[in-house]
């Protein structure tokens, strides 16, 4: 018996068994190639999950069943073609092999998609109202449309069927065809589909009805809904339970997903996938509104990243099967760890939301912290084998992500890692980005790092500044540098950075300078460093005026986290300026005068505050590495080629015994600036063949 | 005048024994009927005497040569003496012959004489301290005293002062080998012994056989019988005198896991509580180590007096963890885990004291029928993605899998996940009870509720009858033991066998392909019910040998293994001592420099892995059976995570 019992009382779903009450909900993974085929990627990223232990995986979020719904530019399932029956074939027995269940969420996007591209649709919607997010117009959909979407639908349903997965969902939520029906809101038809309640509902049930008629009464067919759209003018909680209810009393639903919001204006968007700056299960109330009405199991995701979390909401019966989605994709042996009583082994997702933010760009989805995710088909582990060959001397400079990494990894290898580190704690850059509002989350990254160095027994030498003559007589056969860099304040002279005129970002962050009354933030970076600062500096009570010459303040952060930002920045107050760069910084008697120039009209205009922040990123920290270059058998270099390849470098099959000198590498922010699933995955697939 | 008076002191000394022996024999027979064919068991006793316990005392050399000389030096001697001395038969071999055996005898007991110089800790002192002495004295004696018959002195040898040194010598080696055997001195054991290996509760241990399984408790208690043992009489009459056979040798107390954990139990010292408790009186004669942390000297009881109150305190009992190390080891062959057991049975169904969390696990077992008080519905949830087919469903199948109650463990669950898997790989037809299966019973006996026991293991033989299947196979030693030993008293009888047997036999028939294990040492724990219990040793290393694995073997291994502290009920009565035994079994294994320890019981593999880290691995044959599996099917890319 076990505190974790709840969450393994296996299930049914229709005639399903669920083996326990995990489930991967569907999302947006951007793997499927060749046209929306489910290949090796999207096979082996699900099967891995299955294999971890989860209980169900819903793959496919929004996965199209018509050609008139796009699916390239979210590379998703298409499920529109017969070519997918022999692609889900091998994507259902992958997972089913494991003991998990993978059924697949079908759509027609309706007006939530572009039509600049693939086919060049016309989109289509109840009645033709744009759609903001993605700028996307649309026609008013006619009824013969409507009846041929009706039968795509069943046809997709039959397809997964014969592709051997266990069911499908009806995506009603995110603004997609069925849910713009019966949206007020949007559906503004008088005719037989909008109107009146039942208008409404009427294409939902409708496409229940063929696809149900389609698959048989014992195939899974679930429905993903909202439980409150939280628009003044959209549908409400007491809408969706009623909505539920309708849909629950005609017996064709087995299940019911729930999602907290809407998401078709920016600031909504931003709850369906909650980051770090919110509570826990923010919306599990909603879920639960919805399961007092519904007779099938509810499922709900949202924040719950926690085992203890899952446990409390299930043994609290809110709902039935609890999403870990964001949990798995940070460590899909999740399930695996609780069963084998290694909770704290788990790499817990900390909400940073790169993943669901690459995907809103188009990109692959991928885990800021966990690189072995989704790229399992290249051979990236998620376990560490040992290794079967000499057992060596490594000493990695640097507990950043990228290093600790580095030495987490080497050392599940078997070898023998010394860690060293300048600052009194681990987390390198990590550490100063956790020190933001709302953004604190972020040191789980390293958290979890530092907690498996230790177990692994990785000798980690804190407070310590290494020098080449302090790495010789370490005596490395491998030296990994991942120094980091320095906040890059001298590019232009006039900053007067060398006169102290400006401060950077983490000076403000890790308090070493005090925030000024007024404060001018100019930040060319536009990513998360300048946010926070203006964040922070708000929030000790300054003045803030946060200006770019780039498009908007925070133009670089994903779609689901610069609205957290927005709302706090707002509500505190804080000036968001884009177009002007930082011309000259002058004193002015105890004031500091910034000069900004109009990127467009070369204007000048001039600032009078207290303290001036320059967030204009890093140039790495190299002294170390130039230092050691010379006397390294590689001299330094890694050999791309085997790398991108992921294979072993050509310098590990030499004897490093030999009197050649030791193995050198650098990585992370030391060689370029670039983000911490960069070094990260570096880090992995240069040490996992160690 | 020695020649005149030996024949007297002789029928004297035979006297006293005659009356020592019928008064012992009284104390034996207060004790409850036991049937004992008693014609036969006389007949095979030289027979389980002169091959069965030398087995037993063979395992050390020294002490079996010791032994049979001075054992064989002074039962022919004293033959001999009978008939040169006593009868007067004048016959010069004869008497050489005795001069022979005497020899032999006095070099015997110059051996013990040495072993009790600087005694192991193990061996009791005080009258045992004498004995060596009286053995030299009664052989150099009877030495002397026949030379003259044999030729070799003058008739008229041995008078004046000499023939008083005798005398006194005769009377001194007389007294301890005759009136000691008779009244409880050291020799007592060779009188008692003999019938206690003529009369043995377990006929079936002698000639090579095996009997393990607990006898069962008639739970009819018409006309106010007790049930289990309260009281010193309550035990059968042959378990009174096989109490009376303990040598306090201590080789049980060298072997008992409780008792090198500072637990407060010896079994040497609890057999001659129950000798106290059968005569009378106190253990203030006692000379031996005491139950750790227990002064010597306040034990008192009688045969009529409850054995709790006074003799022996119920924690004592509550220590063993029935691992029949003991047993195994006991030259007299007695049966200390029966007598511990017959007195829980006392404890828990008369008085209801059981301790720790015993009496929560029995009502959990009584109502839920698992020991932790699941859901009953809850005995199939790890097997929700296994698709096992179902007795209920398919009636009849070759294997009928017992999952036993590591179905509720998240940790067990990864050794039936794996012994599935071997199944599957290697396509074999089996099936499991599901919801129908039940705690096997062994926990509740252990703890001395055979009521429980019976209830759970009639109604297990009640579905086990609905269905046909060749034989059981089960992970858990537990449940392999009283399925195999102890069901047949209730009327069902099966070809049981362990996991580790049945993938021996999978392998050995080709149907399983392993590849061969890389990686570090590997050293095996036999768990004490698959080893002890059931004789089964090969079969586990034959398949640790399967993958290429060389085991690095501990010192306590095979029928010497020592018990992981998991059996018994011992971690649910929680009996605190000085260190735990699993510590102590982890020490052994780390001795062995092996990275990772094979078991085949999943209560071993819980104790072990309640070490604290660092420690080796613990990993249950199944496991690393299915790590190394060959299957086409399935490339080694899909391994499972958990």
């Amino acid at each position: 018996m076990s505190q974790f019992d709840i969450l393994f009382q296996p299930l049914n779903i229709n005639k399903l068994t669920i083996r326990n009450r995990i489930v991967s909900t569907a999302h947006a993974e951007v793997y499927a190639t060749d046209g929306g085929m489910t290949t090796e990627r999207y096979v082996q990223y699900y099967e891995e999950k299955a294999k971890g232990g989860c209980g169900l995986c819903i793959c496919g979020g929004s996965s199209v069943v018509a050609i008139d719904s796009p699916q390239s530019w979210w590379s998703s399932v298409n499920l529109s073609t017969d070519r997918i029956i022999p692609h889900f074939q091998n994507l259902a027995n992958a997972v089913h092999k494991h003991g998990g269940k993978i059924m697949i969420q079908i759509t027609h996007m309706g007006r939530r998609s572009r039509w600049d591209g693939e086919n060049w649709p016309n989109l289509m919607s109840p009645s033709g109202i744009r759609e903001p997010v993605h700028r996307a117009t649309c026609k008013t959909i006619e009824e013969e449309e409507i009846w041929r979407v009706i039968g795509d639908f069943a046809k997709a349903a039959v397809r997964a069927k014969e592709g051997g997965l266990d069911g499908v969902e009806l995506s009603a939520v995110h603004q997609h065809m069925i849910d713009q029906f019966w949206s007020p809101r949007v559906n503004k038809r008088t005719d037989a589909w909008g109107g009146t309640f039942e208008k409404r509902m009427r294409f939902g049930l409708e496409v229940l009805k063929a696809v149900r008629a389609a698959v048989g009464p014992d195939f899974v067919v679930g429905m993903r809904i909202t439980g409150d759209e939280f628009h003044p003018d959209g549908l409400n909680h007491d809408d969706m339970k009623q909505i539920a209810k309708f849909y629950n009393d005609t017996g064709m639903v087995d299940y019911f997903g729930v999602v907290g919001s809407g998401c078709d204006t920016h600031n909504t968007l931003a709850n369906v996938i909650p980051n770090m700056s919110y509570p826990p299960e923010p919306f599990l109330h909603l879920a639960a509104g919805i399961k007092e009405v519904v007779t099938v199991p509810v499922i709900h995701a949202q924040n719950i990243k926690d085992p203890n979390q899952a446990k409390r909401i299930l043994e609290e019966g809110y709902v039935d099967f609890v999403g870990m989605t964001r949990a798995h994709i940070a460590d899909p042996h999740l399930i695996a760890k609780i069963k084998m009583n290694q909770v704290d082994q788990i790499r817990q997702c900390v909400g940073a939301n790169y993943c669901i933010d690459r995907q809103y760009m188009g990109l692959d989805v991928l885990c800021i912290q966990n690189a072995a995710t989704s790229r399992e088909y290249m051979g990236l582990p998620h376990i560490i084998e040992k290794t079967s060959g000499v057992i060596r001397n490594v000493v990695v400079i640097g507990g950043g992500p990228g290093g600790m990494e580095a030495a987490r990894v080497a050392a599940e290898r078997g070898h023998k890692v010394t860690l060293v580190e300048k600052a009194d704690e681990l987390g390198g850059q990590i550490t100063i980005a956790a020190k933001a509002p709302q953004r604190d989350q972020m040191a789980g990254i390293t958290r979890w790092l530092a907690m498996e160095l230790t177990r692994l027994g990785v000798d980690v030498r804190l407070g310590t500044s290494a020098n080449a003559a302090m790495i010789r007589d370490l005596k490395p056969d491998v030296c990994i540098l991942a120094t980091g860099g320095t906040p890059f304040l001298e590019q232009n002279p006039e900053w007067g950075a060398k006169e102290g005129l400006v401060v950077s970002t983490w000076d403000i962050l890790n308090g070493t300078v005090e925030p000024g009354k007024s404060v001018l933030i100019f930040d060319s970076i536009c990513e998360f460093s300048g946010m926070s600062a203006a964040d922070y500096l708000a929030s000790k009570g300054s003045l803030v005026e946060l200006v770019t010459e780039d498009i908007k303040p925070g133009v670089g952060i994903g779609g689901t986290t610069f609205p957290t930002y927005y709302r706090s920045l707002y509500q505190k107050e804080v000036i968001m300026t884009s177009d002007l760069a930082l011309h000259k910084v002058y004193r002015e008697g105890d004031k500091l005068v910034a000069v900004l120039e109009n990127e467009y009209t070369g204007q000048q205009e001039e600032r009078v505050v207290d303290q001036i922040v320059v967030e204009n990123g890093i140039r790495p920290n190299e002294a170390l590495y130039y230092e050691l270059k010379a006397e390294s058998r590689n001299k330094g270099q890694i050999d791309n080629e085997t790398l991108f390849d992921i294979k072993p470098q050509p310098v590990l099959s030499e004897d490093t015994k030999d009197g050649k000198g030791m193995i050198l590498w650098r990585l992370g922010d030391c060689v370029s600036q670039r983000n911490t699933h960069a070094a990260i995955y570096d880090a992995l697939r240069l040490c996992m063949h160690l | 005048m020695l020649n005149a008076a030996l024949p007297w002191l002789l029928a004297g000394f035979l006297i006293v024994l005659g009356a020592g022996a019928v008064r012992r024999i009284s104390l034996w027979r207060a004790g409850r009927p036991a049937p004992v064919d008693l014609i036969a068991g006389l007949m095979a006793m030289p027979r389980r005497y002169l091959v069965d316990l030398h087995h037993v005392v063979d395992r050390d050399k020294a002490m079996s040569n010791t032994h049979v000389a001075t054992a064989g030096g002074f039962v022919a001697s004293m033959a001999l003496i009978l008939l040169v001395h006593g009868f007067g038969v004048d016959n010069v071999w004869l008497a050489r012959a005795l001069l022979l055996t005497t020899v032999v005898m006095f070099a015997g007991a110059v051996l013990v004489f040495r072993r009790r110089l600087n005694p192991p800790s193990r061996l009791s002192k005080g009258p045992w301290m004498r004995l060596p002495k009286s053995l030299l004295v009664f052989a150099a004696t009877f030495f002397i005293v026949t030379l003259p018959a044999a030729g070799i002195l003058p008739d008229g040898f041995g008078s004046g002062i000499l023939a008083f040194v005798l005398l006194a010598g005769i009377v001194a080696g007389l007294g301890e080998m005759l009136l000691g055997m008779g009244w409880a001195g050291p020799m007592k054991h060779a009188f008692a012994g003999a019938l206690h290996l003529a009369f043995h509760r377990r006929p079936e241990r002698f000639g090579g056989g095996r009997s393990t399984g607990l006898k069962l408790l008639d739970l009819d208690t018409a006309g106010d019988k007790t049930l289990g043992v309260a009281k010193p009489a309550d035990f059968t009459w042959n378990q009174l005198l096989g109490f009376d056979a303990c040598v306090q040798c201590g080789r049980c107390e060298a072997m008992c896991p409780a008792f090198a954990a500072g637990q407060p139990l010896n079994p040497k010292k609890l057999i001659q509580d129950m000798v106290v408790g059968l005569a009378g009186g106190t253990d203030a004669n006692y000379a031996g180590s005491p139950y750790p942390g227990k002064e010597v000297g306040k034990a008192k009881g009688s045969a009529i007096e409850v054995i709790t109150e006074g003799l022996v305190s119920q924690e004592t009992l509550w220590a063993c963890t029935t691992c029949r190390a003991c047993v195994e080891e006991c030259p007299m062959m007695i049966e200390h885990v029966d007598a511990i057991v017959d007195m829980r049975r006392f404890l828990t169904l008369e008085k209801g004291t059981t301790p720790g969390k015993g009496s929560e696990t029995l009502q959990n077992l009584i109502a839920t029928d698992n020991p932790h008080g699941n859901d009953p519905a809850s005995r199939t949830y790890w097997a929700a993605d296994q698709n096992l087919p179902v007795m209920a469903d398919v009636k009849e199948a070759d294997v009928l899998f017992w999952v036993s109650d590591g179905a509720f463990d998240m940790r067990s669950q990864r050794i039936l996940r794996a012994f599935v898997k071997i199944m599957k790989t290697a396509k074999v037809n089996f099936a499991v009870l599901g919801d129908e299966e039940r705690d096997c019973g062994d926990l509740a006996r252990r703890l001395g509720d055979d009521a429980t026991f019976q209830s759970l293991a009639r109604r297990n033989i009640e579905v086990l009858k609905k269905y046909r299947f060749k034989r059981i196979v089960t992970t858990d030693p537990h449940a392999f033991h009283v399925l195999k030993n102890e069901y047949p008293d209730l009327g069902g009888s099966y070809e049981v066998l362990h996991h580790t047997r049945f993938i021996n036999e999978l392998v050995e028939q080709g149907r399983l392909q392993l590849n061969a294990r890389t990686g570090g040492t590997v050293t095996y724990h036999d768990p004490c019910y698959l080893g002890r219990y059931n004789g089964e040793y090969d079969a586990p290393r034959a398949v640790l040998n399967a993958m290429g694995i060389q085991l690095a073997e501990m010192e306590r291994s095979g029928f010497r293994s020592r018990c992981c502290g998991g059996g018994g009920g011992a971690p649910i009565t929680d009996i605190p001592g000085e260190r735990r035994i699993a510590d102590m079994r982890m020490d052994d294994i780390r001795a062995t420099g092996a990275e990772v320890v094979a078991v085949g019981c999943q209560q071993c593999t819980a104790m072990l892995e309640g070490v604290v880290e660092p420690r080796p691995e613990v990993q249950d044959i199944a496991e690393m059976v299915a790590a190394q599996l060959v299957d086409v099917a399935e490339p080694a890319t899909a391994r499972e995570v958990a």
